[in-house]
């Protein structure tokens, strides 16, 4: 009969091995052989020499690319303070609803997550086109307030103009929140559930308004919550890909589409291959970033 | 057969040595034979890789009801999604249907099996220019033409000023500002471009690009939308008012409203041809050949039209096709514009390259 | 003076109605509108031409798409499958055992994560090609392997956070107790954990379901000509000829996706009852 210890090891083994050898073999090793290509040249239209060279890096690192990360940095990061804004309230909104609606709320959230991406974004094109129902309730609204002008007696409005919504960045902005926003909602609502609404009731018998509370009591409890919703969004959205090659106008191209485009039309997968992991690089950075931040300042917020 | 019989008489042990050797080829024979009866007798399967309604509706059915052969067909979306799948080794795809420029690209890369004229006769439907005039192909050795296909500008009749037949209303005229479509592949628009700078589409000038590029982006603040194969629909939607796309696109969104026109510009454009052709390690290229040959027929290459209304190189379906498809400008651009349009030829990975970046620079302004 | 509110009950606060509907309104328009559109008898999908089935009968007479459809739930339900299995691990190795090198293991589980999907979709491509070529004729469900492993790939994190995020709400004792108590590492897991982590894998569970449903990047570059998935049709069908076909077809997973959320929920719920 195996010994405890012998026992245990064999258990941690067990719950060791699978994870980590699928990890290795099935995602490290695939991500390793695109690292080497980024270290490569095209030799001939198919083949790809991994010569060591660097020539991939330094091209990427012009101000022409640079450029394209800053954009869709800051493409991405008003997406997720949008979705942040505008899901915050939903949150709380569902963790204080009751038993029954709980439930329903949560559901209702999480079903448009539930379509499929490229189906979603084809719904918004026909809401954000210029025949779209946007600008047809709009210019509903407009007749009818150029009738009514008439009616009393004063000059009626102009042509209705359409307007351009579609093929723009904001059209670009409107996609990503419209995907990403159950992202953010549902890490917000598993923080704020965890919450002592104690504190809160303290806090307003203490005189305190809804929006101070809001900011001093529930904020800083809810944090690592929202943090963690912060990267879920962020990170997909920085590396979208169809919602701007979908919706986007003429100066509206992402990172991603310019690595897609090395892969696919520039038939320059070398260079893709770097870019791509500029692109992770820069993640990482970000998210060690938090981690170092959120371990100095671990103490003071744990479980009160 | 060669007869020795001097040999046998001069030297004895020799008949010994032309039995066994004629032995040996018979043997040889047989399994040369058995092997080839092997290949003959392929599984009644075909792999292709295909276009989104780029055939008829009924074609896949018939093929199998004359030969028996089951057709199992793939989508790709973008020559670069096919180049890209195949580049990486064949993953079982019998026939494919590269644009031409994908062709030379492809038989570069030494991606395509040569076709065996012999085991299509129907080659004779094919109008003789589509044969003699690939320069993509010389021979027609790895490919046929299946569609034809030029590339103009599409408009709305009631909303242009007078008919846009020159590149100047897409590239460098702010008239239609904020109503224009342009494309997003680097190739089609920028040789377009090279077009009306009174260059050749298959030019490798860098500061003809240069130019182009410097044009474009002073053009920019005007365009609309880069469309991705999505033209015709941004014209129809009456997103955009004029736009850079395919004759056979706009064909088929004329049936459904008489609003929209199509016009080869007068500097001329790029024309293109989609092709078949049989990738290397194809699996089962006898059937590929006997499809190919299929496809060629004049009824069944009617039926392939009177479904997608591309221009097609295969006369003798051309002649069953009503005359509302033959007579069509839009399908059929007069002689005089199809002669000033080229088909675009691979000119290298380096100018590849300064295309490509040409495009982000354009995109990223 | 009016009834004074409880000062918790945000909901009562018209703002905070008000802002509610906005949102839920933002969300569904496009989506009510998609399924609106349908009906619509037009080849296009841009004007309203008319009410009609049709596209409906075409969409379940189109064997592509109903194939493609077939493909992509099996590789959702197969990739969750295993997600589970190996997400679950991964979080109780994380949770209950120190050892060399955690931190390197968890920061390397949560790698998938932050990978561009268009990154982790050619490096398949090119491991599945180059390194493990995946036969090509293999029977199905067999033959969606190599995207099956894809997905596992990228799924995988998800179930681990969630279980992760639920163990660590867990006393770490009364697992040790029950071990201490004579019961075997297996036993404890079984017995213990294993009831306690379950509302976090069935959430894990629909959300690597989803992930694997949604994909379409990663999926492209790890399909052959056998394995067409929903995804990647519809985005040739976009490209091409949006009919309303793909509207219906949209339309359809939409129920689906509505029943089993029903049903998820009743087996909470009775879960729930149970317990």
């Amino acid at each position: 009969m195996a010994t405890r210890t012998q026992e245990r090891r064999l258990a941690f083994l067990a719950t060791a091995l699978p994870p980590i050898a699928w990890v290795v073999v099935f995602f490290l090793a695939p991500l390793a052989i695109v690292w080497a290509y980024s270290f490569g040249q095209n030799a001939g239209l198919t083949e790809v020499d991994i010569s060591g060279t660097f020539a991939n890096y330094t091209r990427a690192l012009q101000p022409l690319y640079l450029g394209i990360f800053a954009k869709s940095i800051f493409v991405a990061g008003l997406t997720t303070l949008l979705c942040l804004i505008i899901g915050f309230p939903v949150a709380l909104s569902i963790v204080f609803a009751s038993e029954k609606w709980r439930a329903w709320m949560l559901l209702l959230i999480m079903l448009p997550f539930w379509t499929n991406l490229l189906i979603r974004t084809y719904a918004l094109i026909a809401v954000l086109r210029t025949e779209g129902y946007v600008n047809f309730t709009l210019e509903w609204l407009w007749d009818n307030a150029s009738w009514f002008m008439t009616l009393v007696g004063l000059q009626p409005l102009g042509d209705f103009t359409p307007l351009q919504l579609l093929y723009s960045n904001f059209a670009v902005v409107v996609g990503l929140v419209y995907v990403h926003l159950p992202f953010m909602v549902l890490p917000l609502y598993a923080a704020l559930d965890r919450l002592d609404r104690s504190l809160i009731e303290a806090s307003l018998d203490l005189g305190a308004g809804h929006l101070r509370t809001l900011w001093s009591i529930v904020v800083p409890l809810a944090l690592p919550g929202i943090i963690s919703g912060i990267i879920i969004t962020f990170v997909p959205a920085l590396g979208a890909y169809l919602t701007p090659d979908l919706l986007g106008g003429p100066d509206s191209q992402m990172i991603a589409n310019v690595i897609e485009r090395q892969f696919k039309k520039a038939n320059d997968w070398p260079f893709g291959a770097a870019l791509s992991f500029l692109l992770m690089y820069a993640t990482f950075a970000a998210i060690a970033l938090r981690a170092y931040y959120s371990r100095g300042s671990a103490a003071p917020g744990h479980g009160i | 057969m060669t007869d020795q019989p001097a040999k046998s008489i001069t030297k004895p042990t020799s008949r010994r040595s032309i039995l066994k050797g004629l032995g040996a080829a018979a043997i040889g024979i047989s399994f040369v034979g058995k092997k080839s009866s092997a290949w003959a007798a392929e599984e009644p399967k075909l792999n292709f890789y295909n276009w989104d309604t780029y055939i008829g509706e009924t074609t896949l059915e018939t093929f199998k009801k004359a030969s028996g052969i089951d057709v199992n067909m793939s989508l790709f979306a973008t020559n670069d999604e096919l180049f890209a799948k195949l580049r990486a080794g064949n993953p079982g795809f019998d026939v494919i249907v590269p644009g031409s420029e994908f062709v030379e690209r492809m038989i570069q890369a030494n991606l395509l099996e040569p076709l065996d004229h012999a085991k299509i006769p129907n080659i004779k439907n094919i109008a003789p220019e589509f044969m003699t005039d690939a320069p993509f192909d010389p021979g027609r050795k790895y490919s046929l033409p299946y569609t034809w296909l030029v590339i103009g500008i599409g408009y709305r009749k009631s909303k242009v000023k007078s008919t846009p037949d020159s590149w100047k209303v897409l590239f460098d005229s702010d008239e239609y500002k904020g109503r224009i479509a342009v494309m997003s592949d680097a190739s089609e628009l920028f040789r377009n471009c090279f077009k009306y700078l009174g260059g050749s589409i298959n030019s490798d000038d860098p500061e003809l690009l240069k130019k182009a590029e410097a044009m474009l982006i002073k053009q920019k603040p005007n365009i609309k939308a880069f469309h991705e194969d999505n033209g015709q629909d941004l014209l129809l939607s009456g997103e955009v008012v004029v736009v850079q796309e395919y004759n056979g696109d706009i064909a088929q969104i004329m049936t459904e409203d008489e609003d929209i026109n199509f016009i080869v510009p007068k500097e001329g454009a790029m024309k293109q041809q989609d092709t078949l052709a049989i990738p290397k390690g194809a699996p089962h290229p006898e059937n590929a050949h006997k499809f190919i040959n299929y496809i060629f027929e004049p009824e069944v290459g009617a039926e392939i039209t009177k479904t997608i209304l591309y221009p097609s190189p295969n006369a003798a379906a051309v002649a069953l096709m009503p005359d509302s498809y033959k007579n069509n400008p839009v399908v059929f651009p007069p002689a005089d514009l199809m002669a000033k349009c080229e088909y675009p030829r691979y000119l290298g990975p380096e100018f590849t390259r300064l295309l490509d970046e040409a495009m982000t620079r354009l995109r990223a302004d | 003076m009016a009834q004074r509110r409880a000062p918790l009950e945000y909901n009562r606060m018209w703002q905070m109605r008000l802002w509610l509907f906005g949102v839920f309104f933002f969300l569904y328009a496009p989506l009510v509108a998609l399924v609106a559109f349908s009906f619509n008898n037009s080849k296009r999908n841009t004007v309203w031409r008319g009410f009609t089935f049709d596209y409906y009968v075409k969409l379940f007479n189109d064997q592509d798409l109903l194939i493609a459809f077939a493909n992509s739930l099996t590789i959702a339900l197969l990739a969750t499958l295993i997600s589970l299995v190996i997400g679950a691990l991964a979080a109780v190795l994380l949770w209950r055992y120190r050892f060399i090198g955690r931190t390197v293991v968890e920061g390397t589980f949560m790698l998938p994560l932050v990978v561009p999907e268009i990154c982790m979709g050619v490096a398949m491509l090119l491991f599945f090609t180059r390194v493990l070529p995946w036969p090509n004729d293999l029977p199905w469900p067999l033959s969606l392997g190599s995207i099956i492993i894809a997905h596992v790939s990228f799924c995988f994190p998800f179930v681990a956070l969630v279980v992760g995020a639920r163990l660590a709400s867990f006393n770490k004792e009364q697992d040790e107790a029950a071990r201490d108590l004579g019961a075997n590492d297996w036993q404890a897991f079984r017995d213990v954990l294993l009831p306690h982590i379950k509302p976090a894998l069935i959430a894990g569970g629909l959300l690597a379901f989803t992930l694997s449903l949604d994909d379409f990047v990663i999926t492209f570059f790890t399909s052959g000509p056998d394995t067409i998935t929903f995804p990647v049709k519809v985005y040739s069908m976009l490209r091409f000829s949006v009919t309303p076909e793909v509207n219906a077809a949209s339309t359809m997973l939409i129920l689906l996706t509505i029943v089993l959320m029903i049903l998820m929920m009743v087996m909470q719920s009775r879960g729930q009852k149970k317990g």
